[in-house]
């Protein structure tokens, strides 16, 4: 019987996300016919993602794509990617995870079962309030939506900022009926979950990144003959390529339709107030350094610098 | 006898506990976002977790005291010997539901005791989180086998479902005495 | 063959008298294992999932508990006397009083044979007494109360939620036009027969009165200003406005109407107290009523019904979603779709398969059962044929209540037959001619989507979409 790889996300089949696993489908079926099947379970139909990783490790799910704040758990290395500002647009983004350095993190996940596959863009953040936001004191006392993360609490708190955890699913609601004030989310999530027409005022920061990682058991891949695992290896690097350009494209498009739709106001900040947020935001890097490793740090940093 | 009670008060108490913690968790969180413009970080976790246990903790008290639906107007109808039959089948399958659970909640808890991870903002191990897996199916098990048990031995002969029609007429009864106190008065 | 193993078992563990939520897990289960070879570790996982990862559905224990403190006969007593001094003077106007007052403890309570016992066993008696025939009145009051799951707010909406991913909040707001639309159409009706038959009307009491009984019933219906208000005014998510709900259901049962609790009987103001005299010691009696609540046997009582109803709720629905799963994974709704389209069977046809359908099922089956296992099924059909799922969920609802009224198993039957005394033939006669217009009513829902869709709708356009 072929081997079975039953690729499970949460979000729905035309979002990059869920392109790059039917491409990634695609190209294993076509190059390793019948050795190989692959399965998409897209919109949380198998696992949700909290759960999805545990599911892997029992063997019943193979692939899934978490937002890289699930992994921080299993790796506290892992939180590097959600402190503010450290790298300045995608491209510096994409330097760090295609770095050494940032494929060494990937394999980070072995010590727990798991082995990263490779980065999956989403995007940059943007911040989004009911009320404009163009210099740190604008945040003062409001009440912001963030995932469940050590470093985004503090990056809130930073700027006087209170943090709140909901689930993804009651942010809707929540933003309309102002029981929390804001929430930053990448341009396309802002526009899939309609968030702009409920958020007043967008200010375009850029301040952090929002990315997935595909990942695998170590127990799977290791089960795969070397050429199996090679073959397959190349057609989810194919496929994540593909998916990154796709995120990239439907973020400005998102971004453009947002503007468009004359729902909210998205604010351009000054490079002078861009400093006043960074300024406020950057001793959170100080304060996870000794989980992060300031070297690590020192790593990323340099990606902006090409 | 008083062991039986003492267990039920232990079940009902440790029930109604879950549920109003759970109301008022939530209710807390508005009060603290709306009061004090602040949130409560764990809430949430925690608030799912009694969920969790009070369901899988409540599906044996469910059974022992008849709280469950199912569909009983065909069994009714057969005579009293092959009700009881079918009902001891039925009882034998949810048992079997039960280990198979209780089986692959072993698998799972053994499995996340290994790697051990902490839940998001409990300062719990996740295997701990789980093992209502284990309790909730194991008492399951033992409600039961008691019901099988009183089956067999003809004090019962089919499982003991929640009536609503039963239940509201409680509001009725406590309306009609009030009346008659009136009268009296 | 996988699809018909897996209801081949959900039935025969049904039939034979099963648990349904047992029923749903084990046939999942073994579907599970001999279909595919995910591991007993990883169904548990999920079972685990579906029972502490779903923020939504933690309203359904929340309003199960506010309802439980607030479905006691004295609430119903306040709610009548409200009601009819409002529209008693009509014709008939007793009649449509207790309408109304099935309306108003629908919109509290949520349970539709609650409604009837409580509004049911005050009115019935009291229509015969006025010289209505015993029939008419059962007939009403069993219809009427079956508006408990269609007025929001509504278990049976948030178990549609639920199954669905459709929003509670909006299928709330769906359910408040056809509810206020039965009403008043069994009031039209009994107006016409009152007409007919030269029911009798009450003398009006006069404003003063109608506003003070007004008051005294508002301690209940500020529930649902709390409920709606919060959810549309800004304040709350549906589970959240569950729990405030909940708190206040109980501040109301147990400090405000005293109905019971430690403070059950005692008087806002003694014969000849003082009034400063009178808020100490009501203020102090309060204060002390929090703590003695925590052993006082009846808001034990009250805890600990309302804990088994949500738990065996949320059992079902923890394994409905095993059950959703297998169906999902196995593309089973898909291929019904797959089928029905290729009948090409127009939208208004599909609508009266499912009448059908959700009618048999009706007839033996809980509403919450039915749709944790019809929904899934019918949803994604639904959307195929571009039916609007607040409006198939509306038609479910309306489907339910009727089940309410059919027998073998109809609980509003059940329980007006306790009320009355009466056998199950005389029941079913008497609510046969207000069935009829519930039919009809359930004809209109189906085909003018308006009357579900408009409020959300409306309400989405105010909000600027
Ligand atoms: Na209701
Ligand atoms: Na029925």
């Amino acid at each position: 019987a072929p081997i079975e790889i039953k690729f499970s996300h949460v979000v729905a089949e035309n979002t990059p996300k869920g392109k790059m696993a039917t491409r990634f489908k695609e190209l294993v079926e076509q190059r390793l016919g019948d050795k190989v099947t692959v399965s998409v379970f897209p919109n949380s139909q198998l696992f949700g993602d909290d759960k999805v990783l545990e599911a892997m490790l029992l063997g019943d799910v193979q692939m899934a794509a978490p937002s890289l704040s699930k992994f921080q758990k299993y790796t506290p290395a892992l939180q590097i990617f959600d402190l503010p500002f450290l790298f300045n647009n995608m491209g510096a983004v994409d330097r760090f995870q295609q770095s050494p350095t940032g494929q060494e993190l990937l394999n980070s996940l072995r010590k727990k079962g798991y082995v990263g596959l490779g980065y999956l863009h989403n995007g940059m953040k943007q911040l989004s309030a009911n009320e404009p936001l163009r210099v740190p004191a604008d945040a003062d006392g409001k009440k912001f939506r963030i995932q469940t993360s050590d470093v985004l609490a503090a990056q809130f708190e930073a700027v006087g900022g209170v943090p709140l955890k909901k689930p993804f699913s009651e942010v809707f609601t929540l933003m309309q009926t102002k029981a929390i004030d804001g929430s930053e989310n990448p341009w396309t999530n802002i526009y899939s979950k309609k968030f702009h027409e409920v958020q007043s005022y967008i200010t375009e920061t850029d301040h952090g990144v929002l990315d997935y990682m595909v990942v695998t058991s170590a127990e799977f891949w290791n089960s795969l003959d070397d050429d199996l695992r090679a073959e397959v290896k190349k057609a989810l690097d194919e496929a994540i390529a593909y998916g990154n350009e796709e995120a990239s494209k439907l973020a400005a498009e998102d971004r453009q339709k947002i503007i468009d739709s004359g729902r909210t106001e998205v604010i351009q900040i000054t490079e002078e107030e861009r400093q006043l947020w960074v300024e406020a935001m950057k001793p959170v890097w100080k304060k996870f350094s000794g989980d992060i490793g300031q070297d690590l740090i020192n790593e990323a940093l340099k990606a902006n610098a090409e | 006898m008083a062991i039986r009670n003492l267990v039920s008060q232990l079940e009902e108490a440790i029930l109604s506990l879950l549920l109003v913690g759970m109301t008022f968790l939530v209710f807390a969180e508005v009060v603290a976002r709306f009061g004090f413009n602040a949130g409560i970080h764990w809430a949430q976790e925690a608030t799912l977790l009694m969920a969790g246990w009070f369901v899988l903790f409540g599906a044996s008290y469910g059974v022992k005291v008849g709280a469950h639906i199912g569909v009983d107007v065909f069994v009714r109808l057969l005579p009293a010997k092959l009700h009881r039959a079918v009902t001891l089948f039925a009882v034998v399958l949810c048992i079997i539901y039960c280990g198979l659970f209780l089986f692959g909640s072993w698998e799972y808890i053994s499995k996340m005791k290994m790697i051990g991870i902490e839940m998001e903002d409990i300062p719990m191990p996740k295997w701990v989180s789980s093992t209502i897996l284990l309790i909730g199916f194991g008492l399951l098990v033992i409600r039961f086998v008691q019901l099988g048990w009183k089956v067999l031995k003809g004090e019962a002969e089919g499982f003991h479902f929640a009536d609503e029609a039963e239940e509201s007429m409680a509001i009725a009864r406590e309306l009609k005495e009030a009346q008659e106190k009136e009268a009296r008065s | 063959m996988t699809t018909a193993m897996l209801f081949i078992m959900l039935f025969a563990c049904m039939l034979m008298g099963m648990p349904i939520a047992i029923a749903l897990g084990l046939s999942s289960v073994t579907t599970i294992l001999l279909f595919s070879n995910d591991s007993l570790a990883s169904i548990a996982l999920k079972l685990f999932e579906a029972t502490t990862s779903h923020y939504t559905l933690l309203a359904i224990p929340f309003f199960i508990l506010s309802s439980a403190f607030l479905s006691t006969g004295g609430v119903a007593k306040r709610l009548i006397n409200f009601a009819v001094d409002a529209i008693g003077h009509v014709r008939g106007g007793l009649a449509m009083a207790s309408v109304m007052a099935c309306m108003l403890f629908a919109a509290v309570s949520g349970s539709s044979p609650a409604t009837v016992a409580a509004i049911g066993s005050i009115v019935i008696a009291g229509m015969v007494r006025s010289g209505y025939p015993e029939a008419f009145g059962a007939g009403v009051i069993a219809n009427a109360g079956t508006l408990g799951i269609l007025i929001p707010p509504s278990i049976v909406m948030l178990v549609y939620s639920a199954a669905t991913e459709v929003s509670a909040s909006r299928m709330f707001m769906a359910g408040f036009i056809p509810g206020i639309m039965m009403g008043l159409l069994l009031m039209i009706a009994i107006y016409i027969a009152a007409r007919v038959m030269k029911l009798p009307a009450q003398p009006f009491p006069g404003f003063a009165q109608l506003a003070r009984s007004g008051l005294i019933a508002l301690g209940g219906l500020m529930l649902i200003i709390i409920v709606l208000g919060s959810i549309y005014g800004g304040v709350a998510s549906p589970t959240e406005a569950a729990s405030v709900a909940a708190i206040y259901a109980f501040l109301v049962a147990v400090v405000g109407y005293r109905d019971i609790g430690p403070m059950k009987g005692v008087p806002w103001r003694r014969e000849r107290e003082s009034l400063p005299g009178a808020v100490v010691r009501n203020g102090a009696q309060m204060l002390l009523a929090m703590p003695q609540s925590i052993w006082h046997p009846e808001v034990r009582k009250v805890l600990v019904d309302a804990a088994k109803v949500s738990m065996m709720l949320l059992f079902i629905i923890a394994n409905a979603m095993l059950f959703a799963h297998v169906l999902t994974t196995e593309r089973i709704p898909h291929q019904i779709a797959e089928v029905i389209v290729h009948w090409g069977l127009p939208a208004w046809g599909f609508l009266i398969v499912v009448n059908i359908l959700l009618l048999i099922a009706g007839n033996f089956m809980e509403p919450s059962a039915i749709l944790l296992i019809m929904a899934p099924i019918l949803f994604p059909i639904a959307t195929q044929l571009g039916i609007d799922p607040i409006h198939l969920g509306i038609i479910m609802v309306v489907n339910m209540e009727i089940g309410m009224l059919t027998p073998p198993v109809g609980l509003n039957l059940f329980v007006t037959a306790g009320i009355t005394g009466r056998d199950m033939v005389w029941v079913i006669k008497a609510c046969l001619p207000w069935l009829g217009l519930l039919l009809f009513f359930l004809i209109l829902i189906t085909y003018i989507p308006q009357i579900s869709l408009f409020l959300p709708e409306y309400i989405d356009h105010l909000r600027g979409y």
